[in-house]
């Protein structure tokens, strides 16, 4: 709680923390000047490599193994991922907004480190401030030498491109993402090939995440064991979280991890307001199975505790439902965003989220059999073989998968609201 | 390229197989007979891994996953299983997703009976649907193009089509759109899918969304009767399955030669069928009456033209055409000609074409498969797209695997989107600019140098009716200074390099024998009787001569030299200066109208016989149905004409004809239709194209061509949808015949002060709109042939062009 | 190829053709170019589409195939003020699907369509990344946050009497917004003129100019 990386400076300084004056008064380039004049890209790779910082996109794949699946041809992009949209998650957003110097120096020591002279930040549409206050810290960067030809006076030239995208979830994917970004649909592509290997143009690309690559100036400037040696060994580093629904401290909190989901939803998070019950919450963003309290308040905010307990970190976003919620209609609300946001390539997410979406809509007004909640998990099942943790799926990319986890969650800790609502459980047909 | 040969071990629901490496796992179990099911995958697509349909177990260090077999590369020890009960499970369910939203309405749809959706349903789904919710509902059908129809309800999304439009023929009009459960292919506004193979979408499509406008509620699929042959409509000869159902043909499909076509055709092979039945077909024989015709019996016309031909002297008799016939009419027109009337004035071409012993034994001649592995391809005649779509097919697929593509051209052709380099030169001035290239210096030097580089495959012939025809001869000469495989003639008429390999031309003999080779001629003579000696005339010889009086008669076999050949007004003349005109035609046509006697020609799929292509390969044709009314194959016509005259061309049916043809014409020694049929490979068989049996090796000389200077040259090329005979007469098709514009460069078209859409007069007769084009040099103009807006235009070298004033 | 887009504002050919250059393959530019042709043409017309094509060297069907995929690219007439209401999963618990209604009512324009007078379109959002400040919502994708049904309805009365040329986010926090995901810093005077993110290689405005 006491350790920051990310906050540091839109804590302390509110009111300018986006503008390079503010930025470079707070050390801001130091790292990208320790990276091109004491270091070369192969050493800061290195230190991200010995950071042990797990991906913040929602995969958690190690960023610097990541970087190490590059092969040696060029030219080759980097793509920050900013098409933040799980629902549950604003901390991409608050990055961008208030600390774009933070990201941009990142994104080009990233580059520096991975050889790429052309990077592309793709930020999602309905982020204009954030594009904005990017677009500003491009251009006050360029200025003063710390982006263009021959950076700092090194071999090193560098152009960042931000690239709005148009609605559309998927887009997160990395696949899909640059799908977009080449001018297509935001379809995610078959995996092989990687896009380490065969990304952006069919060249090899990094597609990190916001928050990833707003680490970098500080695992750069104090080494990446500095990182590794913050919190649990798996799950290192800090990390924030967003944490929304009935809570009374709504926000994004940069923690280490460790503590209990307990102590986040009570101590950081301020408890349920009018301290209401606790019923259910969800750990990692909509796509996330639900967490509650009768087993999960006393499991560790870890990337791997969660995973062991069925469920996931993800992109951080926590939502907090307390005793009031209406479970069907929460969980119908988060199998909507993924029919809607479904882009239809395969038969299962398409017509399966869809199907799913329809049957909590008869359910919910009113039309409900008592068949359905089997109907649910079946449909469930036929998209997310097995509905197990981590899932398996008969879908092309994790979408479809996702959009069953509410379902599962519900028919499994409140079956019996379901059954209510439809209203023709077992003992009132006898 | 990986080695074919090479394979991998993997095991099968516990049986040990020997794969293919690199195979995607669908296709090397459908191979060692594991079929899974399937609506994405299409051995001839890219895979996308969409419908899902595919999934299997597969082995893996995490325990076994479910994985699209359409997507996975075999590996050396991969554990499959295909019929798991997960696997079960979820193949059924991707079944039952795909049908909560079909329509089901298998009684009227044109698929039912052949539907991969249909029989999957029944063999794998579930017996009543759980789904209680409304369908999704679509307006349907709507048409995509004037021979394409789409019913998006029925639709799977499999995206077949959509790749079939870009990757295959490079025609992304047909596109997905929306997302999610909305997602539906559609066309934009205003821009159907107007592409020349828009046909095959409907052919892959593995459920009843695309239907064809010609098929639709034709036939069940139970009712047809299925003939494998094929297409005519081009010198590839794409492999077909004629279907007929009650008398009469109603659609046709492609069938797989990976060899010749790949299953794929284009629209015009697929759709031309419906000239058929058409209206106006000519079905009796018909006598002029001064006035018009009138119908007669065949026994008079035979008399008739018997007497007629018979009362010139032989080489006062001419015979054009034969270029759509099979090898065997060919062959007995030859034999009628040479050894009955005795006349040695004999084309299969209508002065469109190439030398026909540089086309017949053009050396060395590579094959189509050829092109799958050579470096680079280099094409210098005709728009393929245009004319010999099915091969433009067969380039692109090469280009998309790797391989370097030159273009040659006096215009913009549909290859130069994806050509490595286009070679663009004024019309009249290709000599020059092969000059420049041959040279491997100069402005052509990058070229030069990237054909010299590796193996070459070169496609030469005309690229237009009004380019100097010994240009194509300086190319082929120019293509065997290439290292690779040969070259490959291009022209464009159905059958014409099996006429030309059956004799029909004027210095040609049966099995590639020149007129000039005394001792070939004499091995014929053998076989024939007496044949004249010399060389004799071709096409335009025999037009000039008929207009001097030297020919006297003229037989017009499935030719229309009027609407065909570069001198219109010269072929009007000759037919009317002939004293008697026989036109063995089904149609009445510009040129057959002048004819003394039409007799009804039997057309493609009513008759049965062997064809060759453009590289030489024989494969059979088939009769799917008798012909039409009192149409007969040209064969029984001439026999009869033959004994009219007294003599026998031994020519009683396509069996004894083919026999006679494999024992005489040597370069086809051996080749029989018995042989095709019952020994061949399934692909057909080429004949030898160099030494062996084929007596003639046609070594292209470096002929200097003339330059043409004039202020307007002409690029007057041939069109996929020209006004051709049966493009006019195939009821789907007939709509589709090209726009018809001048197409002149911007600063041309300012000096002349005409703008985009105002009317120019093209040598003095010739009225049409002009079409601002950048891609036509300086000082040429580019001028559709065979439209009805050019009808009667001389294909000279070069023309006067001028605004019409007030107009436009 | 300038000619396609010939009638196009000057600032908006300049921003198109630096787009394109900005990309490795032109194709790139398709997105941000539906954006400048959506502020050209109000929506992504038929017309726009075809232009669109030209400049990036596809047909007119590819670029449908792309507009359509994505819910910013209007195809339809859209209002002055496209008002956005998020309905996903912190919304909904805190009470998008209420601010949806009253936005509806207040505009008497049922979600998914456009007024009559072409003022307002409505429609249903997902997630828009303010769950911090839920309920929420954006006009022309600029974000209001922690809203209530009453000043959800306030708000869009107060666009409609006083027609903002440019929409500002900011603007509209203060006089009608509540609780945020976070401190936003300093104020913008940068906004939409349209249904188009608010960003200068895109089309925005400084408002007060």
């Amino acid at each position: 709680m006491t350790e920051t990386i990310l906050t540091t400076r839109m804590v302390a300084h509110p009111a300018d923390s986006h503008t390079i004056d503010r930025y470079l008064a707070t050390g801001g380039y130091d790292a990208l000047r320790k990276a091109v004049t004491e270091m070369t890209p192969e050493d800061v790779a290195g230190e991200v490599k010995a950071s042990n910082m797990r991906g913040r996109g929602g995969a958690g794949f190690p960023t610097g193994v990541k970087w190490g699946f590059l092969p040696d041809t060029y030219p080759r992009y980097l793509v920050v991922n900013c098409d933040e949209s799980e629902p549950g998650t604003f901390n991409d957003r608050q990055l961008t907004e208030r600390d774009p110097h933070q990201l941009l120096e990142g994104a080009i020591i990233s580059s520096y480190a991975l050889g790429v002279s052309q990077a592309f930040v793709y930020i999602r549409g309905e982020y204009p401030k954030g594009a904005r206050r990017l677009q500003r810290a491009i251009d006050e960067a360029t200025a003063a030498g710390f982006l263009g030809e021959n950076i700092l006076d090194s071999d090193f030239s560098l152009t960042v491109t931000i690239h709005l995208g148009g609605g559309a979830y998927i887009c997160g994917e990395e696949t899909a993402l640059l799908n977009s970004l080449e001018g297509r649909r935001g379809e995610p592509r078959l995996k092989p090939p990687f896009p380490a290997i065969e990304g952006l143009y069919a060249k090899p690309t990094i597609v990190n995440n916001v928050e990833s690559i707003s680490n970098i100036p500080w695992i750069t400037l104090n080494g990446g064991n500095a990182y590794a040696s913050i919190g649990p060994e798996r799950s290192a580093g800090t990390k924030m979280l967003s944490i929304s629904g009935h809570i009374n401290k709504p926000g994004n909190y940069e923690i280490v991890m460790g503590m209990t989901w307990r102590e986040l939803i009570y101590e950081v998070g301020g408890g349920i307001p009018g301290d209401k019950g606790l019923k259910a919450w969800i750990p990692g963003g909509a796509s996330a199975p639900w967490f509650i309290p009768s087993l999960h308040l006393d499991t560790l905010v870890t990337f791997d505790d969660v995973g062991q307990n069925g469920s996931m970190i993800g992109a951080g976003a926590v939502v907090v439902m307390d005793e009031t919620t209406d479970v069907v209609a929460a969980a119908h609300s988060i199998v909507r965003f993924f029919a809607h946001e479904s882009c239809g390539q395969c038969t299962p997410c398409r017509e399966g989220t869809s199907w799913l979406q329809a049957v909590l809509e008869r359910i919910m007004s009113g039309g409900g059999r008592l068949e359905d909640i089997d109907l649910l998990l079946d449909v469930s099942d036929n998209i997310s073989p097995g509905l197990k943790w981590p899932p398996a799926m008969t879908t092309i990319c994790p979408l479809g998968p996702s959009a069953t986890a509410p379902v599962s969650s519900i028919i499994k800790y409140f079956r019996d609201e379901v059954e209510a609502m439809i209203g023709t459980t077992e003992v009132a047909n006898v | 390229m990986s080695d074919a040969t090479s394979t991998v071990s993997i095991t099968i629901n516990g049986v040990d197989h020997e794969v293919e490496a690199g195979a995607r796992l669908i296709s090397a179990a459908e191979r060692v007979g594991e079929y899974i099911p399937r609506f994405c995958h299409h051995d001839k697509l890219e895979p996308v891994g969409k419908c899902r349909m595919c999934l299997v177990e597969v082995e893996g260090p995490r325990g076994s996953q479910l994985v699209p077999s359409c997507t996975m590369p075999v590996s050396d020890g991969m554990v499959v299983d295909t019929q798991s009960d997960v696997v079960k499970k979820a193949q059924e369910g991707v079944l039952e997703f795909l049908l909560i939203n079909h329509p089901l309405d298998c009684p009227v749809c044109d698929k039912g009976g052949e539907c991969p959706l249909q029989d999957q349903a029944y063999s794998h789904g579930p017996g009543e649907s759980r789904f209680v919710e409304e369908k999704r509902t679509f307006v349907k059908p709507i048409p995509v193009s004037d021979v394409v129809l789409l019913d998006r309800e029925r639709c799977v999304l499999c995206d077949r089509c959509v790749r079939v439009a870009d990757d295959i023929a490079g025609d992304p009009l047909l596109v997905f759109n929306e997302r999610g459960n909305q997602v539906q292919i559609l066309t934009f506004p205003g821009e159907p899918f107007a592409s020349y193979f828009s046909g095959n979408t409907v052919q892959v499509c593995p459920v009843g969304a695309l239907t064809s406008v010609d098929y639709r509620f034709k036939a069940r699929p139970w009712d047809l009767v299925s003939t494998t042959s094929v297409s005519l409509r081009d010198t590839v000869h794409s492999n077909v399955e004629i279907h007929t159902s009650r008398g009469k043909v109603v659609r046709v499909y492609g069938a797989e030669n990976d060899s010749v076509n790949d299953g794929w055709l284009s629209d015009k092979d697929r759709f031309s069928f419906s000239a058929l039945d058409a209206e106006d077909r000519v079905t009796t024989p018909l006598v002029a009456t001064g006035d018009g015709f009138a119908e007669a019996t065949w026994p008079e016309a035979i008399d008739t033209v018997a007497a007629r031909l018979g009362s010139c002297m032989g080489t006062e008799v001419g015979s054009i055409g034969g270029a759509n016939n099979t090898n065997e009419e060919a062959y007995v027109l030859s034999k009628f000609m040479r050894s009955v009337i005795g006349t040695p004035h004999i084309d299969a071409q209508l002065g469109d074409g190439i030398n026909p012993q540089l086309a017949a034994a053009v050396t060395p001649r590579a094959t189509l498969t050829d092109l799958d592995s050579v470096s680079t391809i280099f094409v210098w005649g005709p728009d393929l797209k245009e004319t010999l779509p099915v091969l433009y097919l067969r380039v692109r697929k090469a280009v998309r695997n790797g391989t370097n593509l030159v273009v040659a051209s006096p215009a913009a052709t549909g290859l130069d989107g994806i050509a490595t380099h286009v070679i663009r030169y004024r019309a009249g001035a290709g000599h020059d600019a092969l000059r420049k290239l041959a040279s491997g210096d100069g402005s052509l030097k990058v070229v030069s140098h990237l054909l010299a580089a590796g193996s070459v495959v070169t496609l030469f012939g005309r690229s237009s009716i009004s380019e100097d025809e010994r240009l194509a001869e300086a190319v082929a000469s120019f293509a065997r200074t290439l290292d690779g495989p040969g070259s490959l003639p291009l022209l464009g008429r159905g059958n014409t390099f099996g006429a030309l390999d059956m004799g029909l031309a004027n210095n040609l003999l049966p099995g590639r024998v020149s007129t000039g080779d005394a001792a070939g001629a004499a091995a014929i003579e053998d076989a024939w009787g007496l044949i004249p000696e010399s060389a004799g005339l071709d096409t335009m010889g025999m037009l000039n001569a008929a207009v001097a009086g030297d020919i006297k008669a003229i037989v017009l076999v499935g030719a229309d030299p009027v609407r065909d050949c570069p001198d219109p007004a010269l072929a009007v003349a000759a037919l009317e200066a002939a004293e008697f005109v026989v036109a063995i035609d089904a149609f009445v046509t510009d040129s057959s109208t002048h004819a003394d006697v039409i007799l009804p020609a039997a057309l493609w799929s009513e008759v049965e016989g062997s064809v060759t292509n453009l590289e030489g390969r024989v494969q059979s044709v088939q009769s799917a149905l008798p012909p039409k009314g009192r149409a007969r194959s040209l064969i029984g016509t001439l026999s009869d004409v033959a004994s009219a005259m007294g003599a026998d061309l031994n020519a009683h049916d396509v069996a004894i004809v083919s026999k006679e043809i494999a024992s005489v014409a040597p370069a086809y020694g051996g080749v029989s239709r018995d042989f095709l049929i019952f020994e061949g490979d399934a692909d057909g068989v080429i004949v030898p194209t160099t030494a062996g049996h084929q007596p003639l090796g046609y070594i292209a000389t470096d002929v200097s061509v003339p330059l043409v200077t004039d202020r307007f040259t002409l690029h007057f090329p041939r069109s996929m949808y020209d006004d051709g005979v049966t493009t006019r007469h195939a009821g789907s098709i007939s709509g589709l015949v090209n726009e018809s514009f001048v197409r002149i460069n911007p600063r041309d078209a300012s000096m002349l002060a005409v703008e985009d859409g105002s009317t120019v007069e093209l040598a003095g007769t010739i009225r049409m709109p002009a079409r601002l084009d950048p891609e036509v040099s300086e000082g040429s103009v580019v001028v559709p042939f065979n439209v009805e807006a050019t009808k009667g235009l001389t294909a000279s070298a070069s023309l006067s062009v001028q605004a019409v004033r007030g107009e436009g | 190829m300038t000619n396609v887009i010939s009638h196009w504002s000057r600032a908006n050919q300049e921003r198109a053709a630096t787009m394109i250059a900005s990309y490795p393959d032109r194709r790139s530019a398709l997105m941000p170019l539906l954006y400048l042709a959506t502020l050209e043409h109000e929506f992504v017309t038929e017309v726009a589409m075809v232009e669109v094509a030209e400049l990036v060297g596809i047909t007119p069907a590819q670029v449908q195939s792309v507009a359509s995929f994505y819910t910013m690219f209007k195809r339809e007439p859209v209002g002055d003020y496209l008002v956005s209401v998020c309905t996903s999963i912190t919304c909904h618990l805190l009470g998008g699907d209420e601010v949806l209604a009253s936005v509806e009512d207040a505009t008497q324009t049922p979600r998914g369509s456009t007024s009559e007078d072409g003022r307002f379109s409505v429609e249903r959002a997902e997630c828009i990344g303010a769950c911090g400040g839920a309920p929420a919502l954006q006009v022309n994708y600029e974000l209001i946050e922690g809203l209530t049904p009453d000043k959800a309805s306030a708000l869009v009365k107060w666009l409609a009497d006083t027609t903002p040329a440019v929409v500002l986010a900011d603007e509209m926090q203060q006089l009608f917004g509540g609780q945020r995901s976070f401190d936003w810093g300093p104020t913008d005077s940068e906004g939409a003129t349209g249904a188009v993110p608010a960003f200068a290689p895109y089309g925005s405005s400084e408002a007060g100019r």
